[in-house]
């Protein structure tokens, strides 16, 4: 990557993509492909618990994946991740203040977006095989509590648990995807685990 | 008996929490897997067409400086000119500057990507 151009405009091109031709255009497209086929089930979850909407969240995630590739194909492979998650996650941050503007202009027109809290992630939940329905209502009804919790924490701390806990990544990539320091996401997620503990309390599952 | 420290119950609840998660991913339905496929086609279709979105990524941003070049012209050259001698520049900057600002925003990053030695899962080494 060009990063002497950095301080100039074409920095954006430059970094955007590397050489990719012929079998070295199908080798990465192959790579990519595993990638987000590795990838993208976990982050419609994630997204989907961010703005608690199964359609918002598949367009969010596709916008993410086209972003990666037109952006980021030629970039090494290790680094794809994070870089996914930081796309997602500015993704999911515009989707929140466009969400903001149209719940004003709602306001100022009278409606006030009744019934978009009632998304139900458990109704959109298939029936699971091998499982009793007394299980799988007890692990949907305690993942509905997870995912609200989730929902409602502040955006750093519900960044910072989702993309540790839930997506797995480190410190490092955490801080990658957050566009933050190391410091802050350590902050950010021991907070976050407190306030989840202490809102869902010692037997919510 | 020893309670347990702050620590472990929060490493508990991560991991009750990463199972229950776990679990909802299984349980998508194939109407979003689906969904969700036909996204990553999509999206490796703009590898396979030789970034054609990107050729005409390119021209946006020319078509967009040559539209605030004209606006900031139309504006200068106005009959009201010799009233307003500063914020017509100004416009014109702000015009301008969307591209950059973004760029500004990403060169903290993109400076951490160079000094960090990404291993292969993605941590730093």
């Amino acid at each position: 990557m060009d990063l002497i151009g950095a301080s100039t405009g074409v920095f954006a091109v430059s970094c955007t993509r590397e050489s990719l031709s012929g079998a070295g255009t199908l080798q990465r497209e192959r790579q990519l492909n595993q990638f987000l086929a590795d990838v993208e089930r976990r982050a419609l979850r994630i997204a989907e618990i961010a703005v608690r909407d199964r359609d918002e969240a598949l367009d969010l995630v596709q916008d993410a994946m086209i972003k990666l590739v037109n952006n980021y194909a030629g970039r090494p492979d290790a680094e794809w991740t994070p870089l996914f998650y930081r796309i997602l996650q500015n993704g999911i941050r515009d989707w929140h203040r466009r969400q903001k503007v149209r719940n004003r202009v709602m306001v100022w027109f009278g409606r006030c977006g009744a019934g978009e809290d009632h998304y139900d992630p458990v109704a959109h939940a298939p029936d699971p095989a091998g499982r009793s329905p007394d299980e799988e209502l007890q692990t949907g009804q305690a993942m509905e509590k997870l995912a609200g919790a989730v929902h409602a924490l502040p955006t750093r701390q519900r960044e910072a648990f989702m993309l540790r806990t839930f997506e797995g990544l480190d410190v490092a990539g955490t801080a990658v995807a957050m566009g933050c320091s190391e410091g802050s996401v350590k902050t950010h997620y021991s907070r976050a685990v407190h306030t989840l503990r202490d809102k869902l309390g010692e037997h919510w599952r | 008996m020893n309670e347990p420290n702050d620590n472990d119950v929060n490493e508990e609840f991560a991991t009750q929490a990463k199972e229950l998660f776990d679990d909802s991913v299984e349980r998508l339905d194939a109407a979003a897997l689906s969904r969700l496929n036909q996204g990553r086609h999509a999206a490796i279709e703009q590898l396979q067409s030789g970034h054609s979105a990107n050729v005409w990524g390119r021209w946006v941003p020319a078509t967009g400086i040559a539209a605030a070049a004209l606006v900031a012209v139309m504006v200068m050259r106005g009959p009201e000119m010799d009233d307003m001698p500063a914020e017509p520049v100004t416009d014109f900057e702000i015009l301008l500057e969307g591209e950059s600002l973004e760029m500004f925003e990403d060169l903290e990053f993109y400076s951490w990507l160079e000094a960090a030695d990404l291993d292969a899962n993605g941590n730093v080494g």
